[in-house]
């Protein structure tokens, strides 16, 4: 699935870099080759990802059979308009794969980000062995993520590593079933989920600091500000760009979240307590044979997305795309080279 | 920047050779007239002694039809019923031989015109394995043939049985009897696989069949209708059983056959004291072992009768195991499937221990006291109902199992299953 | 700074908060735990599904949480002559090198017309790739797996590699565009007076230029399509590919459901699966590292 690799920068160009003015040559040459370089990517494009997305939407209309063709769709009889939107909005199920959707979504940014923003904090200064952190704490990001999810569901089951620890540690009443307890499930879930993505957060943080400059502290620390000051009134809010974007890819990456939940858990625990809506679309869409009502499921996982992205680029990232305060590389990107 | 583009080219062509040559790796289109065939072979035999029985099978097979290549290969049971072969049927790329469901399945299969018709081309095979080929038929003509039938009951560990000083039940509320005394004996009564819905959900159909008449299991079956108050009761027999707290902890978590926290791996290895489960559960419950051996301690019960309810108290709920050939496989595809029901390796199937074998003559080599006790529980049985979820078909059985998991999970009521499964038809 | 030296190979070091010769920091004790802490939990369960491959499936049932007693080495030599292992890492290597082939040759084309030339619609274009970000696979899965049985790929790796590159291209295109718009003018013009077409200076001058970026795309790509598990899943492990041809996470899950009993077996799988992303990792460790630093300071 798309993950969270996509650097700041990409997400805040939005609406696009500032267009340079060219001298024209050959015009009818020039588009031949514009033609030629962006034929194979366009086409690729709206071939495979454009065009899916829309006959999702055409799917969603219809009551398909399992194995379905072409033909089905030219059937009025299949033809059931909204029917299968409102069955998804109605049905006890969906409604909880939004809400766990959710519940991941938020806890994530409540708790990913200060422990991110804390620990890049506390780490942003001089340290033996900084680079071998840096490594250290990307692993997990590195691995895929239904490895990562195999790994804990071995260490996480009820004979597992975790509960040994537990009892030998004398706290055998903690032990629990991690992935089996429908009360306590969705959070192992959000915990594996954590253990694997905050490296990354820790490693952005780390990288936005750099654009810090170290003058403000200094002159804050002069002034008699003590540590935490400092951070709370000087380094964070520079931080806050930086804080944006990862919140961005954070939420993204959360309403998507599919192959960690599908391989760690068992699927009764999975329909109780954790399905999200991107595993029960797939559910639905390809394991239950009902691909019209997956793909609405679909369709209003993108409509979500979609919704939530425009408006977090609008109100969220809005100041940064402006290239508001002190970034050092605004500046020179605006008037430097061109 | 050459070097580049060069690297580039042999990229993409080592990938357009890999798409090309994968995509027609799985060549099994009727090569009929050709020397050599190949036949793709898919199962579900993936632990216990049946793998290395169909590879026996496969390999003298080949023996024995020179230029006939047989590849079999064995998927986890769920994968492959619910996405593999459907999806490979609906690609037009099926597998030649393949493991094929009774019931609604079936029927949808043959609508689609996915099956060959084998009953011109191995006509005594089919008759070899008498009523059982059924489920397999469709309008008259057959597009599967059993090689293993038998109903379900009780696998359980005579030891911890002795030890809480409890008999085999005869009635149910002898069982629920044996669920306290087991309990106080300090062992787990019953392990259900629920995490994979179907194991939970066979609890239901067994209550089902109890309560409701066998008119009332035809009609549903050929019409979807639910509207007999014995399914909701059944849901109700089913949530007062779970006030006893038959099972094990965690059930939601438990898959049904995959490794030692399985609920036939509690059962092999003695931290459960007795599984609801269908006839191949011996061979599955042995390959959990230490030794790879059926427990010597391992007994088998029929599920008892419910008193005063409606249902026949000797019906049975069962259903087999079957092979059918594409419509595009190649004609050895139909001799392969007639050698596999051939008495001879029949009688190696029974004696392997992996399940009852369909050719009356091959019963007598079931070496496993439990097998035979099951085979005898099929010959009395008044009657046998296919799995309600395979007699129902995939849309019905799915919103029908997800209903009762529900239940055993206690967020859903007896009334939401039957609602269920009617909204499920009525999209049919 | 401009944006081609954003994406740096190494950021440069870390300031000190403090000024030489004061006060002693107590808090470097604590940091140093901290830091100790975070890696020892990163790192923790990977050593863990390591260790395990070393210990028999009934160590590691009568302790799970011990180290290995004995220490065997079968588990390893189980999985290593195991024909679907290698099967596995042929398929993920032949899906992930020509998906990134792909993105790179597509994205850099893509992203050359887009921050070199100026036409009409270039700005919807661009728009129209950058929404592709809003387009997530999970969305696309379903439909595109019909599109692709009727294009005659579904089971095919051409099946999961064009798909790839097409989810790729936003995120490609996107990180290219303001890279490749970083590349002075200037040399642009002083390679038309010298003669050469838009596209020789493309080939010549602009390809080597774009190096560190097309590396960073190209990393990018192939760890995600190296790790990645919906679309195998959906394409290949519903196809007739045989396992030992699957991708390596649809060949770990299968492994590990498979032969769930013998779990120092499929600990030693998993630990397998996890070692070709790691060398990737630690090679490309700067490029990667340096280009999320890069990104976000620019």
């Amino acid at each position: 699935m798309a993950t969270l690799t996509t650097p700041g920068s990409a997400v805040s160009a939005g609406p696009g870099p500032t267009p340079t003015r060219r001298p024209r040559r050959d015009s009818g040459r020039k588009r031949f080759e514009i033609i030629l370089f962006v034929t194979p990517a366009l086409v690729l494009f709206i071939g495979f990802v454009i065009l899916p997305v829309i006959l999702a939407a055409v799917y969603s209309f219809y009551n398909l059979p399992p194995a379905f063709q072409w033909s089905h769709l030219a059937d009025p009889a299949r033809f059931i308009g909204l029917d299968n939107y409102v069955r998804a909005l109605t049905t006890p199920e969906f409604q909880r794969a939004i809400g766990n959707t959710f519940f991941i979504l938020v806890m994530s940014l409540l708790i990913q980000g200060p422990i991110a923003i804390g620990v890049a904090l506390l780490l942003n200064r001089r340290l033996r062995g900084r680079s071998i952190f840096r490594l250290l704490i990307f692993v997990p990001y590195v691995l895929a993520e239904v490895i990562a999810g195999l790994a804990w569901k071995l260490i996480l089951q009820p004979t597992g590593a975790v509960n040994a620890t537990l009892e030998s540690l004398g706290l055998g009443e903690l032990a629990r079933n991690w992935l089996a307890d429908p009360d306590i499930a969705l959070w192992t879930i959000f915990f594996i989920l954590t253990w694997k993505y905050i490296g990354f957060a820790i490693l952005l943080m780390l990288a936005g600091l750099q654009g810090v400059p170290e003058e403000l502290g200094e002159a804050a620390q002069i002034d008699g500000a003590s540590w935490w000051q400092i951070q709370r009134h000087i380094t964070i809010p520079l931080l806050g760009p930086t804080i944006r974007i990862w919140a961005f890819l954070s939420i993204i990456g959360s309403l998507q979240v599919f192959d960690m939940i599908w391989v760690t858990v068992t699927p009764a625990v999975r329909r109780i307590a954790t399905e999200s809506m991107a595993t029960y679309m797939v559910q639905q869409g390809q394991f239950a044979g009902q691909p019209g009502y997956g793909s609405a499921i679909a369709v209003i996982l993108f409509v979500i997305s979609l919704v939530i992205a425009l408006i977090y680029q609008r109100f969220a990232l809005r100041r940064d795309l402006a290239g508001a305060i002190t970034r050092p590389g605004a500046r020179s990107k605006r008037t430097g080279v061109r | 920047m050459r070097v580049f583009a060069g690297v580039a080219a042999a990229g993409l062509a080592v990938g357009a050779l890999a798409g090309c040559s994968a995509g027609d790796g799985g060549d099994n289109g009727g090569d009929t007239g050709g020397e050599d065939v190949t036949i793709t072979w898919w199962h579900n035999a993936t632990s216990g002694p049946l793998p290395a029985v169909w590879e026996e099978v496969a390999a003298e097979f080949e023996a024995a039809n020179p230029g006939v290549t047989v590849e079999q290969t064995g998927y986890q049971n769920e994968e492959l019923q619910r996405t593999l072969i459907p999806n490979a049927l609906a690609a037009g790329d099926p597998p030649d031989l393949f493991q094929v469901w009774p019931g609604g399945e079936l029927r949808d299969q043959v609508e689609n015109g996915y099956l060959m018709a084998l009953d011109d081309v191995i006509p005594d095979t089919i008759s070899s394995v008498g009523a059982t080929v059924n489920p397999w038929q469709v309008g008259g003509a057959t597009y599967g043939i059993p090689f293993t039938f038998g109903i379900e009951g009780f696998w359980y560990n005579t030891e911890q049985f002795d030890a809480a000083g409890v008999a085999a039940p005869e009635t149910f509320d002898d069982l629920v009897d044996a669920v306290g005394a087991l309990r106080e004996s300090g062992s787990t009564p019953i392990a259900v696989g629920a995490g994979d819905g179907w194991p939970a959900a066979h609890w239901w159909y067994q209550f089902a069949l109890k309560s409701c008449s066998p008119k009332t299991l035809a009609a549903a079956e050929t019409e979807f209708d639910f509207s007999d108050s014995c399914w909701v009761e059944a849901g109700e027999q089913l949530q007062d059983f779970l006030g006893v707290e038959p099972f094990q902890d965690g059930f939601l978590g438990t898959p049904a056959q995959q490794g030692a926290g399985s609920s036939a791996g509690l059962v092999a290895n003695g931290q459960a004291s007795m599984e609801l489960m269908g006839h191949w559960n011996a061979g599955v419950i042995g390959g959990l072992t230490e030794d790879q051996q059926v427990p010597a301690v391992l007994g088998w019960f029929p599920m008892p009768g419910i008193s005063g309810a409606a249902g026949d108290p000797t019906a049975a709920l069962g259903g087999g195991d079957g092979f059918g050939c594409s419509a595009d496989a190649p004609p050895q595809c139909a001799d392969l499937l007639a050698f596999i029901l051939s008495e001879d390796v029949q009688k190696r199937f029974a004696a392997s221990g992996s399940g009852i074998p369909t050719v009356p003559a091959a019963v007598s080599s079931l070496e496993d006291p439990n097998l035979v006790m099951v085979a005898e529980g099929l010959a009395e049985a008044s009657f046998v109902q296919l799995w309600l979820d395979t007699a129902f078909g995939t849309t019905v059985g799915n919103a029908m199992n997800e209903g009762i998991v529900n239940l055993f999970a206690g967020t859903g009521t007896p009334e939401d299953i039957v609602t269920r499964m009617q909204d499920a038809a009525a999209t049919l | 700074m401009s944006a081609t030296t954003t994406i740096v190979t190494e950021e440069p070091e870390p300031r000190e908060v403090q000024t030489a010769g004061r006060r002693f920091d107590w808090g470097q004790p604590f940091v140093y735990l901290i830091a100790l802490v975070v890696a020892a939990v990163a790192i923790g369960p990977v050593l863990y599904v390591f260790t395990g491959g070393f210990r028999t499936t009934a160590d590691l049932n009568a302790n799970p949480a011990g180290l290995p007693d004995p220490w065997t080495l079968q588990n390893w030599v189980a999985v290593l002559t195991a024909p679907r292992f290698w099967g596995n890492v042929f398929a993920s290597t032949v899906l992930a090198v020509s998906t990134t082939v792909g993105v790179v040759i597509a994205g850099i084309m893509a992203a050359f017309v887009l921050a070199r030339y100026d036409f009409r619609g270039r700005q919807g274009l661009y728009t129209l790739f950058a929404a592709g970000l809003m387009f997530p696979l999970t969305v696309a899965a379903l439909p595109l797996t019909l599109l692709l049985r009727t294009l005659g790929l579904h089971g095919t790796y051409l099946g999961v590699i064009i798909p790839g590159i097409a989810f790729a291209l936003p995120t490609t295109i996107i990180i290219l565009v303001p890279f490749l718009r970083a590349i002075p003018e200037e040399l642009e013009e002083a390679a038309m007076i010298d003669g050469a077409t838009r596209i020789g200076f493309f080939w010549r001058i602009l390809l080597p230029l774009a190096k560190p970026g097309l590396i960073t795309v190209g990393i990018l790509a192939f760890v995600a399509s190296w790790n990645g598990y919906l679309l195998p899943l959906l394409v290949i492990s519903t196809g007739t590919l045989p396992q030992e041809l699957w991708p390596l996470p649809l060949g770990v899950t299968q492994f590990s459901t498979q032969y769930s009993q013998d779990t120092g077996a499929v600990l030693a799988y998993t630990s397998l699966a996890m070692i070709p992303a790691l060398v990737f990792f630690l090679l490309a460790e700067k490029r990667i590292v340096g280009g999320l630093t890069g990104a976000v300071k620019g």
